[in-house]
């Protein structure tokens, strides 16, 4: 398969603890991959490494072949790098359906800077993540099951070629979870979409991911295929 | 009566007012109290809708003030070319305020526009040549004077002007805060971390909103220019920048037509009560913290607030109603 994401020594560190030490490691297209490692491992740094939230120290990210390395994260979202928060921050006063609108008319901020989504376009992503019906509910006034619902919806907005999912899974109900976990294998297969799921539930990641890193001590210390 | 019902009332009291009470000084208190609720509408597009707290928005104001009275006086323009450069020049100002101030977050944003503005309080103040008292060559009052197509505007004709003015200034912010550009400044006042990761390039539409806003201080900044006659140091002032931000944290931030109806009634009330300059800042920046810790939605916010709160109290004691009539 076609290398999708490549990043090569890539440390990080903070008030002069490192954090990420020499991490290496290749997304393919279309590949399902698992990151697990105990807390304090710098699972979540690496989440934001990669997605530009925080920028290395040291090493080089490329992306479809592309050096992303110093582009910020909304500058990677738009060339197709996604992700979801652990803990998410909704906007306080926006609806549902205007959060949709903000990713929608950014994601495409090259072609229509400023426009809004089409309404077809964003209920159906909508209705795919189960939100068709608190699509005019603020943001703030959902529940903890439905704003991981729209971190996904959100990430999706931008048709991502990764998406790197950062404990999506934690605290949410076994029928959120199965519904999440469908929308992700679904977006995987008809999509082609590539992600790195980070999760603290190992039997999840082995059901979700073909193959799992480990990361400890910010260096990944072991790699298994499922 | 609907929303859209008592700002057309108002509307309509205002039209009506110089019939009823054709005072001269009157008028005049409520022809400087438009465009300074103008003012604090464009307050409202920077600090209310994109979140920027800016302390130091009489800097384009006062900005625009000066353009026109050196463009008018000094360069010889006709007033309504001098005015309408000022606009670019007051936006240009914005711009620069906000290249600085947009990698900024929170307190600091404050803290760096307060200083900027303030800063050209001092140069405009400590200098001969813009704010020149007495015998200098601009004549008497300090300050450089505008030269106006007119000699003595009648009340009447300033009033209504202004108050037009402030109607289509008012109608064009609103637009903006409606439109998707003011969506995705609504979506980064909220949270700037989750616009971030949606795509949103924070810092260009955080210089965006300091340079929209800014050119519409500006613009109110021109109309006073005409109105008062003359540029001072004053346009540039701390009490201008916290009557601003004060005004839109009682209206509502965020709601552009609450900042415009707070800034009035402000207006209207400190004229009456003939305070110094010092009081007056004090009184807006008590107002303004008390405010923004204890009723951060506004007077419109905290109103509506309790409505809610009502509307679920009203509804848990009828189903409670119910349950009793319904029996175990």
């Amino acid at each position: 398969m076609k290398e999708l994401l490549a990043a090569k020594g890539v440390a990080s560190s903070f008030d002069g603890t490192r954090v990420l030490d020499d991490v290496t490691l290749s997304i393919a297209q279309g590949e399902p991959v698992g990151l697990y490692g105990p807390n304090g491992s710098g699972k979540t740094t690496l989440a934001n490494v990669l997605s530009g939230l925080i920028l290395p120290d040291a090493g080089s990210i490329a992306f479809e072949g592309r050096d992303v390395t110093r582009l910020p994260m909304d500058a990677r979202y738009r060339l197709g790098i996604a992700r979801t928060f652990q803990i998410p921050h909704p906007y306080p006063v926006l609806t549902v359906h205007e959060a949709m609108r903000v990713a929608l008319s950014a994601a495409g901020a090259g072609k229509r800077a400023g426009s809004a989504g089409s309404g077809e376009e964003i209920e159906g992503l909508l209705s795919r993540a189960g939100l068709f019906y608190q699509r005019f509910v603020p943001c703030a006034r959902l529940s903890q099951g439905c704003l991981r619902r729209l971190e996904f919806a959100r990430s999706l907005a931008c048709g991502p070629r990764l998406l790197i999912l950062d404990e999506v899974f934690s605290a949410l109900s076994a029928a959120d979870e199965e519904d999440l976990l469908a929308l992700l294998r679904s977006a995987n297969r008809e999509g082609g979409t590539a992600f790195l799921l980070i999760s603290h539930n190992l039997r999840l990641l082995q059901s979700a991911c073909r193959r799992i890193l480990y990361l400890e001590e910010g260096r990944i210390r072991r790699e298994r295929t499922v | 009566m609907f929303r859209g019902g008592w700002l057309a009332a108002g509307i309509g009291l205002l039209l009506l007012f110089p019939l009823l009470s054709p005072d001269a000084y009157l008028l005049d208190v409520l022809t400087t109290g438009f465009l300074l609720a103008s003012f604090a509408a464009s307050w409202d597009v920077v600090g209310g809708v994109a979140g920027q707290v800016t302390l130091g928005h009489a800097l384009p104001f006062g900005a625009a003030t000066y353009a026109c009275a050196l463009l008018s006086r000094l360069a010889g323009w006709p007033f309504p070319l001098a005015a309408a450069a000022a606009v670019p020049v007051a936006a240009a100002a914005g711009a620069g305020v906000g290249l600085l101030a947009a990698p900024l977050s929170g307190p600091f944003v404050a803290l760096l526009t307060l200083a900027l503005a303030e800063a050209a309080h001092e140069v405009a103040a400590g200098h001969a040549f813009l704010s020149g008292p007495g015998g200098y060559a601009w004549g008497g009052e300090g300050g450089i004077p505008v030269a106006l197509p007119w000699v003595d505007a009648p009340p009447f004709a300033s009033y209504y002007a202004a108050l037009g003015f402030l109607c289509l200034t008012t109608w064009a912010m609103l637009r903006f805060s409606r439109s998707g550009t003011g969506l995705i400044l609504r979506a980064i006042a909220g949270s700037p971390l989750t616009a971030q990761a949606s795509g949103v390039p924070i810092v260009r539409y955080k210089l965006l909103a300091f340079s929209v806003g800014s050119a519409f201080a500006g613009a109110a900044g021109a109309g006073f220019a005409a109105h008062v006659g003359r540029a001072t140091a004053g346009d540039l002032s701390l009490e201008l920048s916290f009557q601003a931000a004060t005004a839109a944290a009682v209206g509502g931030r965020g709601t552009v037509v609450g900042p415009v109806v707070a800034a009035l009634a402000f207006h209207a009330l400190l004229q009456g009560l003939s305070l110094p300059p010092a009081v007056r800042v004090m009184a807006y920046a008590s107002i303004l913290m008390v405010t923004l810790r204890f009723f951060p939605g506004g007077v419109a916010g905290t109103v509506r607030e309790i409505a809610a709160r009502l509307r679920v109290r009203e509804g848990s004691r009828r189903s409670r109603g119910r349950r009793d009539r319904v029996g175990p």
